[in-house]
C-alpha cells in the first residue's frame, strides 16, 4: 500500500513541468548561475577566499643566529654547541613561518608581500592587506633562546588586522596559531633533551602535510553542493502541500474508508520525502559530476550522506504535513517554503561559508539539516571517511527521528476508529 | 439496514445536526434533501464514520459502527461531494489506485476496473488525464471509484452538482440501474428535488440541521394536501403586483423568481380571476397563470417558507 502512494506522488511530480523545474532545474540553474557569476574560479580548484598579507622583518635574523650562537658557546659543552648549530637551519623561526606561508597549496588563496620596514606606514595605510606581521628585534634570538633554554620570557609577533576582512583575518590568526604550535613543540623538545636536528623537521612536516593531505573544496564543488541541500528542503515543503491537497480533495477520506491506517498514510508521506530528496539529490549530483567535474571519493560514504540528509527531508515534510492536516491550512508549508528555507540556507552556508571559521557559527549550522548535510558532503570530498562525519549522520538520523515523533504527535485523527 | 439514532453534531455553539433519526432499509434508495448548509454532508460525514458524532449513534445491523467502524467500512462507497481524484492520473490510474487500497490486486483488480470504466462508460478515455475531463466526466469517475470494492449500499453527497444534464441524466440513470440490477442501497443527498423525486423511494428533508419532514413521496406531499400551487409567468414582474399577491388574504405564501411566482393557496379556492385582476390593476401583462402539481420544492416551501435554493 505504501508503494502506491509514494508511486502516485512520484506520476504527480513527473506530470508536472512546475515541480520538475522547481525541483532540478532551479538548483541547477542556480549553480550555473553561481559559475558564471564567479567565472573562471568557479571550474578551477582555486579557493573561494584570497588573502593578502605583508610580512615586515625589522631584523635580520641570520645576524641574530650568529650572535646567538656566540652568546651560548660559554654556557653549553660542545657537543651541545655542535648540535644546536646543527640544527639551527631548522629551528630559525622566520623559515618556520615563510615555509607555511610560501606553501603552493597555501599561496593559492594567501599572498604574503615580503615589505621591509621603510614601507611599514604605507601598508599600514592600505585596506588591501587582511594582515600586517611584524617581526620585531631581536625576535630570532628569543625564540631560539626560549626553544633551547626555556627561561626567557616567549617573544611576540606583532600582528594587525584589517578589521573589514573578519574571515580573513581569522585564517590568519588560525595560521599563526599552527606556527606557534610548532615553535612551542620546538621548544619542549629542546628543553627535554631531544635532538631537534633529527626530530623537529619532521614534525614541521607534519603540520605542512596537515594542511596538504586533503582535497581541496572547490568553488564549483561548494555551490553546488550548497544549493542542492538548499533546493532539496523544497521538496519536503511540495510533498507536505501534495498531502494537503489530498485532504481538501477528499482524497484522504476515501484513504481512510478504505481501512488504511492514517499511520499507514503518515509512512507513505514519510517514505516519499525520503525517497524524492535521494533522487532529487542523485540527479543534481550527477549533473555536477558530468558538467563540473566533482567526483566523490567514495560512493558508498557518498550515498550514505544522501540517504542519511534525505531521511531528515523525509522527516521535515511529514512533520510539515502534520501541521497542515493539524491546522487545516497550508500556511505552515509556504511559510517554510518561503522563509524557513532561505534562513536555513543561510545559516547552513549553502550561500557562503560562514561558519568555516567561526566555530560557534560552524555548530549551529551543523544543527540545521542542510548544514550538516552541507559539511558532511564537504568532509568526503576532502577525503574523509564515515567516520569523520559520523556527528553529522547522527544528526540527521536523530533530526529526522524528532521530525517524525513530533508529527505522529499532531497528526490528527480522522474518522471514528473503534 | 442502518439506523441513526438522536444523531447530533454540535461545533462550538452551533448545531450543524440536531437529534437525527433515519432508518434505510437494504435495497432502497433514500434521499436527504435540503438546501446548502442544511447538515446534510456532516449527517452522511458521520452515517460513514469519517466524522465522529457529539451524540447519538448509528447503527448498521443493530450494532453501533462509532464502537467497530471496520466493518461497515467495507460494505460502504462514498462518492463525495468534491472530486475526490486525482487529477494529474489518468481514469485507470485512479481506479487501480483506489481499487490497491481496497485490497484489490493483480487480475481481479483489472477486471474490476474494466468492468467498472464500462459501468460509468469512460472505457475509451480509461488513459486520459483526469484533468482533461469534463466536469460530468470527471463525476462519473468519482462515482465509479466508490464502486471499485462491490459496496452493498453507496452514499452520495451531491453527485451531480455543476455538470450538464446530459451527464445528469447518464448519473441518475447509472444509479438506477445499480439499485435495480445489484439491489445496491442508496443515500442520496441533494438540493435539486427533481432528482430525489426521480430516484428515490423514501425521502427526508432536513433544514438549519434539523428534520422538518420524512416519508415517501406521495407521504410528504401529503403535507400539503390542504393546498395548491399557482404558477403566475410574466416577462416583467412590477413591485407593486407582488406585493399586492403578499398583501392577499386568499395567498398563503408567495414566492419570487426571475419571470414567475409561485403562490400557495387553499385548495378550494379560485385565484386565477383575482390574479388577473391584480394584473390588470398594476398594468402588467402575464404569460400564464397555471395550476401545478404539488413538488417536494412545495412541500419545502410550505415547510419553512424558503425555497430549496435560497
Amino acid at each position: 500500500m505504501i508503494w502506491h502512494i509514494v508511486k502516485k506522488l512520484g506520476l504527480y511530480f513527473w506530470r508536472n513541468p512546475q515541480q520538475l523545474f522547481l525541483f532540478l532545474a532551479l538548483p541547477i540553474i542556480l549553480i550555473m548561475i553561481l559559475g558564471a557569476a564567479l567565472g573562471s574560479n568557479f571550474n578551477s580548484e582555486s579557493s573561494l577566499i584570497t588573502l593578502k598579507v605583508a610580512f615586515i622583518e625589522h631584523e635580520d635574523s641570520n645576524e641574530q643566529m650568529v650572535a646567538f650562537l656566540q652568546d651560548i658557546q660559554d654556557e653549553v659543552p660542545d657537543e651541545a654547541l655542535q648540535a644546536i648549530e646543527s640544527s639551527l637551519p631548522s629551528m630559525e623561526p622566520i623559515q618556520i613561518i615563510t615555509s607555511v606561508f610560501d606553501n603552493e597549496e597555501v599561496n593559492e588563496f594567501l599572498q604574503v608581500d615580503y615589505v621591509d620596514p621603510s614601507e611599514r606606514d604605507v601598508v599600514m595605510n592600505d585596506d588591501s592587506y587582511t594582515a600586517i606581521i611584524e617581526v620585531p628585534n631581536n625576535f630570532t634570538y628569543n625564540v631560539l633562546h626560549t626553544m633551547v633554554f626555556g627561561n626567557n620570557d616567549a617573544p611576540t609577533l606583532s600582528v594587525t588586522y584589517n578589521e573589514e576582512e573578519q574571515f580573513g583575518s581569522t585564517i590568519v590568526n588560525n595560521f599563526l596559531s599552527d606556527i606557534q604550535e610548532q615553535l612551542t613543540k620546538g621548544s619542549y623538545l629542546g628543553k627535554n633533551g631531544i635532538d631537534l636536528s633529527t626530530v623537529e623537521i619532521e614534525e614541521i612536516k607534519t603540520e605542512t602535510i596537515s594542511l596538504n593531505e586533503k582535497n581541496p573544496i572547490s568553488a564549483s564543488a561548494y555551490y553546488t553542493i550548497g544549493m542542492i541541500v538548499m533546493n532539496v528542503l523544497f521538496l519536503a515543503g511540495a510533498v507536505s502541500y501534495y498531502a494537503f491537497y489530498e485532504k481538501e480533495l477528499k482524497v484522504f477520506n476515501r484513504i481512510i474508508l478504505a481501512g488504511v491506517s492514517r499511520w499507514t498514510y503518515f509512512s507513505g508521506i514519510l517514505i516519499s520525502g525520503t525517497l524524492y530528496a535521494f533522487l532529487q539529490s542523485c540527479i543534481i549530483f550527477l549533473f555536477s559530476k558530468v558538467f563540473y567535474g566533482i567526483n566523490w571519493p567514495n560512493i558508498i560514504d557518498f550515498l550514505i550522506v544522501t540517504i542519511a540528509f534525505s531521511f531528515a527531508v523525509g522527516g521535515l515534510a511529514v512533520l510539515l504535513s502534520a501541521i497542515n492536516y493539524r491546522l487545516n491550512s497550508e500556511t505552515i508549508t509556504s511559510f517554510f517554503m518561503n522563509i524557513v528555507v532561505t534562513i536555513l540556507a543561510v545559516i547552513g552556508g549553502s550561500f557562503y561559508p560562514i561558519g568555516d571559521f567561526v566555530p560557534l557559527i560552524q555548530t549551529i549550522s551543523n544543527m540545521t539539516p542542510n548544514g550538516a548535510g552541507l559539511t558532511a558532503y564537504l568532509s568526503l570530498l576532502r577525503g574523509d571517511g564515515l567516520a569523520a562525519v559520523s556527528d553529522n549522520l547522527l544528526f540527521l538520523g536523530l533530526f529526522g527521528v524528532v521530525m517524525v515523533v513530533i508529527a505522529a504527535l499532531c497528526f490528527p485523527k480522522r474518522g471514528v476508529s473503534a | 439496514m442502518i439506523e441513526l439514532i438522536d444523531l447530533t453534531k454540535k461545533f462550538k455553539q452551533n448545531f450543524a445536526v440536531k437529534n437525527l433519526n433515519m432508518f434505510i432499509e437494504k435495497g432502497e434508495i433514500v434521499g436527504l434533501l435540503g438546501p446548502n448548509g442544511a447538515g446534510k454532508s456532516t449527517a452522511i460525514s458521520m452515517l460513514s464514520s469519517l466524522v465522529e458524532p457529539t451524540s447519538g449513534d448509528v447503527q448498521f445491523e443493530n450494532k453501533s459502527i462509532l464502537k467497530n467502524p471496520s466493518s461497515f467500512r467495507k460494505i460502504v462507497g462514498m462518492v463525495p461531494q468534491e472530486i475526490a481524484l486525482y487529477e494529474d492520473l489518468t481514469a485507470e490510474e485512479n481506479l487501480q489506485f483506489f481499487g490497491r487500497i481496497y485490497q484489490l490486486r493483480g487480475k481481479k483488480l483489472s477486471k474490476k476496473v474494466d468492468e467498472v470504466l464500462e459501468q460509468i462508460g469512460l472505457t475509451d478515455r480509461r488513459k486520459d488525464i483526469v484533468k482533461k475531463f469534463s466536469g460530468g466526466m470527471k463525476r462519473r469517475l468519482n462515482i465509479g471509484v466508490a464502486m471499485l470494492h462491490d459496496p452493498e449500499m453507496l452514499i452520495m453527497d451531491e453527485p451531480t452538482v455543476g455538470i450538464d444534464p446530459q451527464s445528469r441524466n447518464y448519473i441518475l440513470d447509472t444509479v438506477k440501474r445499480l439499485n435495480a440490477e445489484r439491489q445496491m442501497t442508496v443515500l442520496y443527498t441533494s438540493h435539486y428535488m427533481e432528482e430525489v423525486e426521480f430516484l428515490c423511494d423514501r425521502i427526508y428533508i432536513m433544514d438549519k440541521g434539523n428534520l422538518i419532514a420524512a416519508g415517501t413521496k406521495e407521504e410528504i406531499k401529503q403535507i400539503i394536501s390542504s393546498e395548491k400551487t399557482v404558477s403566475i409567468k410574466a416577462e416583467i414582474l412590477k413591485h407593486d403586483f407582488i406585493q399586492a399577491l403578499e398583501e392577499n388574504p386568499l395567498i398563503n405564501r408567495v414566492t419570487v423568481g426571475e419571470k414567475e411566482v409561485t403562490i400557495l393557496v387553499p385548495k378550494d379556492a379560485n385565484v386565477f380571476s383575482e390574479v388577473i385582476k391584480l394584473a390588470e390593476t398594476n398594468g402588467m401583462e402575464l404569460t400564464s397563470v397555471d395550476n401545478k402539481t404539488p413538488t417536494l420544492e412545495d412541500v419545502f416551501l410550505h415547510l419553512t417558507g424558503r425555497a430549496l435554493r435560497d
